[in-house]
């Protein structure tokens, strides 16, 4: 029971993390019809920038530079690259964050090398936060969900209750219009882009401190936060976090399961149990990594535009 | 015109014949996997050149084709009675029918969310491939050998190389007649308005499911070529790589024109195949110059060379004049400048030379970079090569023709993209 719910809350935390970089390429998406194939990458950058900075200003201070330089990368990234090839047409935008996902990683192994580095949570920051019968569970994994969900309030309210929200909002339904009245669109895009690379790359910062920081994060990472947002739904905020959720708990959920395959289709009567032991002998934890690949494929059938995706996309 | 295009052909043509009397093992070896991913990358332009749907996946099929064939060459090992220069069809097959199941979840959306459907279930299927070691043998793979059919006999480098070479010139003939066909009509139709040819009658869905099946099975029949050249396959070829570099070799060698893929191909398989051996950094080159094609020539190489043929045709443009002189003079520099920059950090960055520092208490080593000895902490290196890579940027921002495009107005092509 204990372990379960360990499990439950770690998925609930990973879920979380997957939030905080899925809400960033699904605002982006939602504004600009791009989907940055790079913003994986920006994850990553974040992680690798925050591990440079920590020598000169602690842990915190790494952090803030990751967020601020991944911010300023996107910026430059959307300003100078993505702009000029938007004439072209989304696919040829897709192209070009997807050729800025390959130059990412292979400029991460240029100067770190193709292993993980040492990036760690630092010794003042791991201790317990509470216990779960037995179990203690660390303070920096909630500090990673209290993260996401500060973001998550913040960005609702920005968009939801402020002026700066109103316009960019009303940017995304009909920019054409917004610019007639005087707006700067192209600032508004620009800003975006960096705000949504910026929380990627926040977290980053946080979970490449937790998780492993190695050129590896951003593919490994990458397709998951695709899934994320088929499920929820392109565009969508809140799709995104419910998916991200969903999917984090699934995964986490299955690991503590201790059967094979071959054991479930033999006890079904399906296959024999030779069969059972030798080619099948595959157990359901090894599944984890395509349970999300699943889910995505049923949300497909049953409601193509994702969970909270709307009908026009 | 037509007569440069059939000297091209004919010059072509002599050297894949004469390669197998004057070429070495190691040329034989490149080429074959030149036409291998020449196929590949084929087959995935029907997809995407032709159909209008970007796969970001084709790694998955690719991959199948090549674990099928394997097992038929082991059936075939074992007293099976299957003819082994037929072997790149039983990759066609498998790649054809896991293609219809995922073409069919694939083709509901179109688009971006399209490209995204195709990643996942490339990844479906790596992930599935790296924990299946009963079916897929693991890190260590599988492998089999090449059974020779009737006469012919299939141990040598050669046979494999003219079983390759019919088989690219087969698919090459189908894919050229499929896109000459009325079927290849509705599939460009529908790359330019699907809605129209879904009011012609269509079913558009069906007919894009069938377009990604082919595609696949394409695919899979290049993969099958790799398993009859390699006697092996591991799990690695599901990995992302290999969707990418067929993405790669499709963009930059053009993927409007016929042969535009098989450009492509050339070029990166051989930029590997040499590359790899003189810089460890080959990749970061490779990445830069893709993201370099796809914003000064998103039509790729072929498609330049096809635009610029047109123009001489029109008698607008000289075949070759100053202007291209300029830009390979700015593109030397910038290649140098970056050589220069990318190879001395990454040097001085990896582990080697840390280690090496220390053995040398303190003193750092000169790196070796073109033949010369360089020391990396002097200026020299580092101001060869910003002083190369600004002065190529600076001729291609003055070249009026080879600026970056002009900056367009954000909003109204966003508003055009929307209809």
């Amino acid at each position: 029971m204990e372990t379960l719910l360990v499990a439950l809350l770690n998925g609930l935390i990973y879920g979380l993390l997957l939030f905080m970089i899925s809400s960033g390429l699904t605002l982006i998406f939602g504004m600009m019809g791009i989907l940055n194939f790079a913003h994986a990458s920006f994850y990553m950058l974040g992680a690798y920038l925050a591990f440079t900075a920590i020598h000169m200003f602690g842990f915190w201070g790494g952090v803030v530079f990751g967020t601020l330089g991944v911010a300023l990368i996107g910026f430059v990234c959307e300003r100078y690259l993505l702009r000029h090839v938007r004439r072209f047409g989304h696919v040829q935008e897709l192209l070009l964050t997807f050729g800025l996902f390959f130059a990412f990683e292979e400029v991460v192994k240029l100067f770190y090398g193709p292993y993980a580095v040492a990036y760690s949570v630092p010794e003042s920051l791991r201790f317990t936060a509470f216990h779960i019968g037995e179990v203690s569970y660390p303070f920096f994994r909630v500090l990673i969900g209290l993260t996401a969900i500060v973001m998550f309030a913040a960005i609702f309210c920005l968009l939801r209750f402020t002026r700066i929200g109103l316009v960019v909002r009303a940017a995304v339904l009909n920019p054409t219009m917004v610019q007639a009245l005087g707006y700067n669109v192209s600032v508004i895009f620009s800003a975006m882009f960096a705000v949504g690379a910026g929380l990627a790359g926040l977290a980053g910062a946080m979970g490449g401190a937790y998780y492993t920081t190695n050129p590896n994060m951003a593919t490994e990472l990458g397709v998951i936060v695709f899934v994320v947002v088929v499920v929820g739904g392109l565009g969508s905020l809140g799709g995104a976090l419910i998916a991200s959720l969903l999917i984090g708990v699934l995964v986490s959920a299955i690991v503590y399961v201790d059967v094979t395959f071959g054991q479930i289709l033999s006890a079904v009567g399906l296959v024999s149990d030779e069969v059972a032991r030798s080619t099948l002998d595959v157990p359901l934890s090894s599944a984890a990594g395509v349970l999300p690949f699943l889910l995505m494929l049923l949300v497909l059938m049953f409601r193509p535009q994702g969970i909270a995706g709307d009908e026009r996309a | 015109m037509k007569t440069v295009l059939y000297i091209g052909a004919a010059i072509a043509a002599a050297a894949l014949l004469a390669l197998p009397i004057f070429g070495d093992l190691g040329t034989m070896n490149l080429v074959i996997k030149i036409m291998i991913a020449a196929i590949f990358a084929l087959g995935f332009n029907l997809l995407w050149g032709q159909a209008g749907l970007p796969s970001f996946g084709h790694a998955a099929y690719y991959g199948i084709g090549t674990f099928a064939t394997i097992y038929m060459m082991n059936a075939i090992d074992r007293g099976g009675w299957f003819p082994t220069p037929l072997l790149p069809l039983v990759g066609a097959g498998a790649g054809f029918a896991f293609g219809l199941v995922a073409g069919w979840f694939a083709t509901i959306r179109s688009g971006v969310y399209f490209a995204m459907i195709t990643v996942a279930l490339a990844e479906l299927v790596s992930a599935i491939a790296l924990k299946w070691e009963g079916l897929f043998g693991g890190e260590a793979g599988i492998r089999s050998i090449r059974t020779d059919w009737g006469p012919f006999s299939f141990q040598s480098t050669t046979s494999v190389y003219w079983l390759t070479l019919i088989w690219m010139l087969l698919v090459m003939a189908f894919l050229f007649g499929l896109q000459r066909s009325p079927f290849g009509l509705v599939v460009r139709g529908i790359r330019e308005r699907e809605l129209r040819v879904r009011f012609l009658g269509y079913d558009t869905h069906r007919v894009k499911t069938l377009v990604f099946a082919i595609s696949a099975a394409v695919s899979g029949l290049a993969g099958g070529l790799l398993a009859i050249s390699d006697e092996s396959a591991s799990m690695v070829l599901f990995q992302g790589s290999g969707s990418a570099f067929v993405v790669l070799n499709t963009v930059i060698g053009g993927a409007g024109v016929f042969l535009g893929p098989v450009i492509g191909a050339a070029l990166t398989t051989s930029f590997a195949y040499f590359g790899a051996n003189l810089s460890h950094f080959w990749m970061l080159y490779l990445g830069i110059a893709f993201v370099v094609t796809v914003m000064y020539a998103p039509q790729g190489i072929g498609g330049a060379i096809a635009q610029r043929a047109r123009a001489v045709k029109a008698g607008e443009k000289a075949a070759f004049g100053t202007g291209d002189l300029i830009g390979i003079v700015a593109f030397a520099l910038t290649f140098l400048g970056l050589i220069f920059l990318i190879e001395i950090t990454g040097t001085i960055c990896s582990e080697q030379y840390r280690a090496s520092i220390a053995s040398a208490k303190g003193v750092w080593p000169p790196v070796r970079l073109l033949g010369y000895d360089f020391n990396p902490l002097s200026p020299l290196p580092w101001l060869i090569g910003l002083l190369s890579l600004g002065a190529g940027i600076a001729i291609v921002v003055a070249q009026p023709h080879l600026r970056r495009p002009r900056l367009l107005d954000l909003v109204t092509t966003k508003a055009e993209a929307g209809k």
